[in-house]
């Protein structure tokens, strides 16, 4: 699995690195803030085929792309028959309460499929099987991605998201893959239909006519109930009492309790306030207010890491009693500062809550993630 | 991938007529009103030592609702080991888990094949870092544990021939049993834990008769109108501690009060089911 692959490090290293990152600040080993991501390049449209592409590289040299594609499919009606085939009567008994943008357009999460691609490691490890499910959580949990691919009562669009992580995983890959994800849906652009109503769909040809599946731009073409960002999900992680966000392999192995947590931009606020202060575009990324849509615990790695043996117990240094009495080894040893043991048991319901919090507060990192993310040129 | 051993059922099955009996469900509301207070979990059966070939095994069966068509959760879950690892792989200083869930063919509505699905590693995944957390694992270097448990019956309403999404909800009552029993079955097995974990389910739902959503505890999908998120926990109680956390759902962020109300509940049904644990683990032992 990809967060608990084997970590070299040694129980003096993961000592020294659990009590680095557990003072106050904590020191990172690659000279970090708590809140600070890695340095990153992004770029959208990299691959012609596809309606949407997008490719992230880390400062560490983890690097991934994210292809999506979409196909217009036939809706299934949810008694198993093609719309095609009961057309009539069902058109007919729905049309009466049909509402523009109400329940009538709601979407399947089967409209979407999401693939995960991570080099080293099978396409049905657990671990893979994870991050696709996480990822998928994240971009469904809203129901209103799944709305924008509704074309006509008869036909959806399919959208495959292809994820590859095109380097070995060097770190746990999740917080890359989110944000590509999140750029390359960003930069997807669906062909302008040019059909009206329920009749067969036909687009115009122009690829220049094209609109962004999330409409960019000001107020004025953003619908209300549709948040107009996909999620991005972030890793943190607590070690002693600190929070540190977007840790790197070596950090992640001595984590106490690592979450996973996907938020969205909730817009609903976001247009009503750009309306009204129009003159001050800075107001506006003051008035984001952020949605919670999904948390996930990463099992950490620390768990596996093997445990140091202090000298009183250490043969080499003079002590007898393991290799006279074979039920000392079993005993429960005595923490010893400065001697690595693997934690056991969970995380306090109040560290989580507090990781949670950190993520979700009001100019905090996720804020500044989204603001990073606005600033790339879609092309 | 597709199975290629066995004769599979055909690809596009059909889902059988129900015939809705208009009448009385018209009285009883759509979808049927929950029947028990917000903070009561159904009742529950467990049994460890029911697999004699396995070094521990556990049954749990949740009580089906009082409507008829709604099954109950019925899962049974295997301990193997703890033994050897094989000579080929790489030293390990602690236990080796390995979790496997499986949905039998029958246990949904919609029919699940012999090969595990995406979902269901998913779930065999958080059912790991549950686990993992309770388990000594250090005191067993270099062996292996298999976790394996089986959905003999899942937790679907068969009478609504239409799909409302209730499967994405389904899957956190599932692994919360999948939990309990694994859990059960570890300690049948004789395998040290600092502490008996047990899942729970709280989640935040919407009824049509009353506007304001409200906080149910082990909810059941088909009774409620709309689920707006639904979090489940793994907790122990002893030591106050969570080692598994899936939150899923869509809440506004500036309300924290309402996510900590969700987790607080979350935790409340783990502990009514450590509770049931607790007392079948007793009944063995006296």
């Amino acid at each position: 699995m990809a967060s608990t692959q084997h970590v070299l490090l040694s129980p003096a290293e993961l000592a020294y690195l659990h009590a680095a990152l557990s003072l106050t600040p904590p020191i990172r080993p690659d000279g970090r803030a708590p809140a600070q991501f890695r340095p990153l390049i992004a770029e959208t449209g990299i691959l012609p085929g596809t309606n949407g592409s997008a490719r992230i590289c880390f400062a560490d040299g983890t690097e991934a792309i994210v292809g999506v594609k979409a196909e217009v499919e036939r809706t299934r009606l949810a008694d198993g028959a093609t719309a095609g085939t009961e057309w009539e009567e069902g058109g007919s008994a729905r049309g009466e309460g049909e509402d523009d943008d109400g329940g009538d357009k709601a979407g399947d999460s089967d409209w979407v499929g999401l693939t995960v691609e991570i080099p080293g490691y099978r396409d049905d490890d657990a671990g893979t099987a994870f991050l696709g499910a996480m990822l998928s959580e994240a971009l469904l949990a809203d129901g209103a991605f799944a709305r924008r691919l509704w074309i006509n009562r008869r036909f959806h669009w399919k959208l495959y998201l292809d994820i590859l992580l095109i380097s070995p995983p060097l770190s746990y890959p999740l917080p890359l893959l989110s944000l590509t994800t999140h750029l390359a849906l960003l930069a997807t652009r669906l062909p302008l239909l040019k059909s009206e109503g329920d009749e067969d769909p036909f687009f115009d040809d122009d690829w220049a006519a094209a609109r962004h599946l999330y409409p960019r731009g000001s107020g004025s073409s953003r619908t209300t109930k549709e948040s107009a960002r996909p999620p991005v999900t972030l890793l943190v992680m607590a070690v002693g009492n600190n929070i540190i966000f977007d840790p790197a392999k070596e950090e992640l192995a001595v984590a106490d309790v690592a979450l996973a947590v996907s938020v969205a931009e909730d817009t609903a606020v976001a247009t009503s306030t750009a309306a009204t202060m129009d003159l001050d575009d800075a107001a506006v990324p003051a008035a984001r207010s952020l949605r919670l849509l999904s948390i996930r615990t990463i099992d950490p790695p620390s768990r596996l890491t093997p445990p140091g043996v202090p000298n009183a117990a250490n043969s080499a240094y003079g002590a007898t009693t393991a290799q006279n009495q074979p039920e000392a080894r079993t005993a429960e040893a005595e923490a010893v500062e400065g001697v690595w043991r693997a934690p056991r048991g969970g995380a306090k319901p109040l560290v989580m809550a507090a990781l949670v919090q950190k993520v979700l507060e009001k100019g905090g990192v996720a804020d500044e993630v989204l603001d990073a993310l606005d600033a790339v040129d879609l092309g | 991938m597709s199975d290629r051993r066995r004769i599979n059922g055909p690809v596009g099955a059909t889902i059988p007529p129900a015939s809705e009996d208009g009448a009385s469900r018209e009285v009883a509301g759509s979808r049927g009103g929950r029947s028990r207070p917000p903070n009561a979990i159904r009742k529950m059966y467990l049994k460890t030592g029911v697999t004699p070939s396995a070094s521990g095994s556990a049954y749990l069966e949740i009580e089906t609702s009082g409507r008829s068509g709604v099954s109950g959760l019925k899962l049974s879950c295997t301990v193997h080991g703890p033994r050897s690892l094989p000579r080929s792989s790489p030293f390990s200083p602690h236990i080796i888990l390995s979790t496997h869930v499986k949905y039998a063919p029958f246990a949904t509505r919609q029919r699940r094949g012999y090969l595990r699905d995406p979902s269901e590693r998913d779930l065999g995944t958080h059912l790991e870092a549950a686990l993992r957390g309770a388990i000594i694992a250090d005191r067993w270097p270099k062996s292996g544990v298999d976790i394996i448990v089986s959905i003999i019956e899942g937790d679907q309403d068969r009478e609504t021939s239409k799909t409302q999404g209730d499967e994405s909800w389904d899957l956190m009552n599932a692994l919360s049993g999948c939990i309990t029993v694994a859990s059960a079955a570890l300690a049948d097995a004789g395998i040290d834990c600092i502490d008996t974990v047990a899942g729970g389910v709280a989640a935040l739902v919407s009824d049509k008769g009353d506007g304001n959503p409200s906080i149910v505890i082990d909810p059941i999908p088909s009774e409620h109108d709309r689920i707006l998120a639904a979090c489940c926990i793994a907790y122990l109680p002893t030591r106050d501690e969570v080692t598994n956390l899936w939150f899923k759902g869509d809440l506004p962020a500036s309300d924290a009060e309402l996510y900590t109300k969700l987790v607080e509940k979350g935790i409340q049904a783990s502990a009514k089911a450590n509770r049931v644990l607790v007392e079948c683990l007793g009944e063995t032992v006296g």
